[in-house]
């Protein structure tokens, strides 16, 4: 046998018993065992500390809240899915608190607005629905109310529609500033709603010897429309969706 | 929990369309890209090295050590992005004593140790032994105490070992040739077979790897017989140079008919993700795609390399003086890096920046500091470098290093 030949084989050979040695003394006993694993890991991972105590843990006690939900549309949220891992708690109530989620990031999570979604789910988009709230101030997440279809002018000007709800103009229906034709349902942009062109039309309510619907006379802001404002009119200054003036 | 929160929603806000959650974040980073490149430069440089030695193409032969000691370098640093990615080194031995053969990600072990222990480390013994015989015998110190275990005490120097040591080197270069297909057109496997992205599955992923590795370790000899040669203050050998240009040509359009021929069938076939997957190409990797890996990395590079090198005649269509010609291969080969690293980045970055939802795209941003980051990233590319110029310190592949043949037959 060449030299070469000779010291390579030797090289070799030790490299390959070094393997089988390490193979002997370095695979775990009960590799293999029930697959492509150390079966005795199964012992360690069971024996690893429980941090989720799972819904009917909190169900034992909590009787009240998880009735309600469900019977509403949170029924398949797992209770720890919003407030963490609460297996200490469960253990002993007294040890520590499970987090009460505030702020809207978390409910954003699964309710921000998003294209794909599922039609119908209820989505928000978090920029102009109510911002600085935390959801809760409104909803009650262990029964969250579906969201109201929105009907009429709100379905698609749901933002005019929120702040004229807050405004001192609530409780006046859009058509009473907007001749709109059935048209413009349908095709919004065919057939545009009308707006009061002219400032006798707000003179209706707020003109001095105005006669305003009954049940909201004494608080009309009046004005005289003679030496108030020039030839403006009125909605080029005050935004009637949201009057400032009282 | 609230700050889990609140990261992933800053997250979120840079995404667009619809991702899953679990695609927000990418799993494989900058050293995954870093992985298939250096693996490549390896296969590139080897495959080089076996143009000499078995297709006999003397011109080459001033490269023919350099390129091996230059997949040497990067082999031994290619694992390095994958340990460092996966973390828990100290493991990584474990898949050599518990074998599974269903993973082929386990099986890469098994590649690597055959390339590197029965492909490269026996060539390069074989080559290097009848040198480090003589040098070790005037030799002293540290440098005697290398070359003596270098040889494993096979001192042999008569004519016939001799003989039997350049036969046994072109019997592995032939076994190799096959070996460095396998080692990178088994990291083109592991992208190409994952059939639920279809960004990556593909059976000419494996191909376009294998070539686009020729191409950069190619590219990559060139710059360094170049930059070798000018810190030795040596002559470049132009024949070897213009030999080199027109191989990277060849190499380089090959790849790059591949590459368009996978992107036309993929137009062609317009299945339902050339959507989003024109979107990912047309925003997120117009850079690095479009810019960096086809015009920069491939078209430029094969203009300068078709008018300047002589790849179709035995003179090129213009020609250029050698000291111009030296300026351009340098150029066109340092572009061809750049393009190949980009590519790299488009098949690992880009596979995971569109959601299997196929509804939306996510980002990756490169990190800093971190085990995962850009230096590190950094220091990986630097390294081969480091081991290489320590590998040319104790084996000089320069050819005046070369010791001649001693007077008496055997020691």
């Amino acid at each position: 046998m060449r030299q070469q030949v000779s010291r390579l084989t030797v090289l070799f050979v030790i490299l390959i018993g070094a393997l089988v040695a390490a193979r002997i003394f370095l695979v775990p006993e009960t590799f293999g065992e029930l697959g492509h694993f150390r079966a005795a890991a199964i012992g360690d991972i069971a024996d690893l500390q429980v941090k989720y105590a799972g819904r009917a843990a909190c169900a034992e006690c909590h009787t009240d809240v998880e009735e309600t939900r469900l019977a509403g549309r949170h029924a398949s949220v797992s209770c720890e899915a919003c407030h963490g891992p609460a297996a200490d708690h469960a253990e002993d109530p007294m040890a520590r608190q499970p987090e009460k989620p505030v702020g809207r990031a978390l409910c954003t999570l699964c309710h921000g607005y998003d294209p794909s979604r599922p039609t119908g789910f209820p989505q928000i988009d978090p920029a102009i629905h109510n911002p600085l709230q935390p959801c809760t101030a409104c909803h009650q997440p262990h029964a969250p109310e579906p969201p109201v279809t929105p009907e009429g002018c709100s379905g698609c000007h749901g933002q005019i529609a929120r702040t004229k709800a807050v405004s001192h103009h609530a409780l006046l229906p859009c058509t009473t500033c907007h001749t709109v034709e059935e048209e413009h349902k349908l095709n919004p942009s065919a057939s545009r709603p009308t707006k009061p062109a002219a400032r006798s039309f707000c003179g209706r309510c707020h003109a001095p010897d105005a006669t305003p619907p009954p049940d909201i006379i004494q608080q009309v802001p009046r004005v005289d429309l003679a030496t108030h404002g020039g030839h403006y009119v009125c909605w080029q200054c005050h935004y009637p969706h949201f009057p400032e003036l009282r | 929990m609230e700050s889990h929160i609140q990261t992933l929603m800053e997250v979120l806000q840079q995404t667009k369309g619809y991702i899953y959650p679990n695609e927000v974040e990418l799993h494989w980073g900058l050293l995954v890209v870093v992985y298939p490149y250096v693996t490549g430069l390896v296969a590139g440089a080897f495959i080089l090295a076996s143009l000499e030695r078995v297709f006999n193409v003397r011109e080459v032969q001033p490269t023919y050590r350099l390129s091996l000691l230059t997949a040497l370098a990067f082999l031994l640093v290619a694992p390095l992005p994958l340990l460092a990615h996966l973390g828990h080194p100290e493991r990584s031995f474990e898949i050599f004593l518990t074998p599974n053969l269903n993973s082929a990600m386990a099986m890469f072990g098994f590649v690597y140790a055959w390339y590197l222990a029965v492909v490269l480390l026996l060539e390069i013994w074989f080559d290097y032994r009848k040198d480090a015989v003589i040098w070790s015998r005037h030799e002293t110190g540290f440098r005697r105490l290398v070359h003596r275990v270098f040889t494993l005490g096979a001192n042999d120097l008569s004519e016939h070992a001799v003989r039997f040591d350049r036969s046994a080197g072109k019997f592995i270069t032939v076994i190799g040739i096959p070996s460095a297909f396998l080692l990178h057109g088994y990291v083109g496997f592991i992208f190409g077979s994952v059939k639920a992205n279809p960004w990556w599955s593909s059976v000419l992923i494996p191909v376009v790897f294998l070539f686009s590795a020729m191409v950069s370790g190619i590219a990559l000899i060139l710059i360094l017989y170049m930059l070798t040669s000018l810190f030795r203050r040596m002559e470049i050998d132009m024949r070897c140079a213009d030999k080199l240009g027109s191989f990277l040509f060849y190499a380089l359009i090959i790849d790059f008919s591949l590459e368009m021929l996978d992107f036309i069938h993929r137009l062609y076939e317009a299945e339902e993700s050339i959507g989003i997957l024109s979107q990912m190409i047309s925003s997120r990797l117009f850079i690095s795609l479009v810019v960096l890996q086809i015009l920069l990395g491939t078209v430029v590079p094969l203009v300068l390399l078709g008018i300047f090198s002589p790849a179709f005649h035995t003179r090129a269509f213009v020609h250029a003086p050698a000291e111009l010609r030296r300026l351009i291969y340098f150029c066109a080969a340092i572009l061809i890096e750049v393009g190949i690293f980009s590519t790299r980045w488009n098949v690992v970055i880009g596979g995971q920046i569109f959601s299997k939802s196929l509804r939306g795209l996510t980002v990756y941003k490169v990190e800093l500091l971190g085990l995962e980051g850009l230096l590190t990233s950094v220091f990986l590319l630097i390294l081969p470098f480091v081991i290489l110029y320590v590998l040319v310190k104790f084996l000089p592949p320069w050819p005046e290093a070369e010791a001649a043949a001693p007077s008496e037959p055997n020691s």
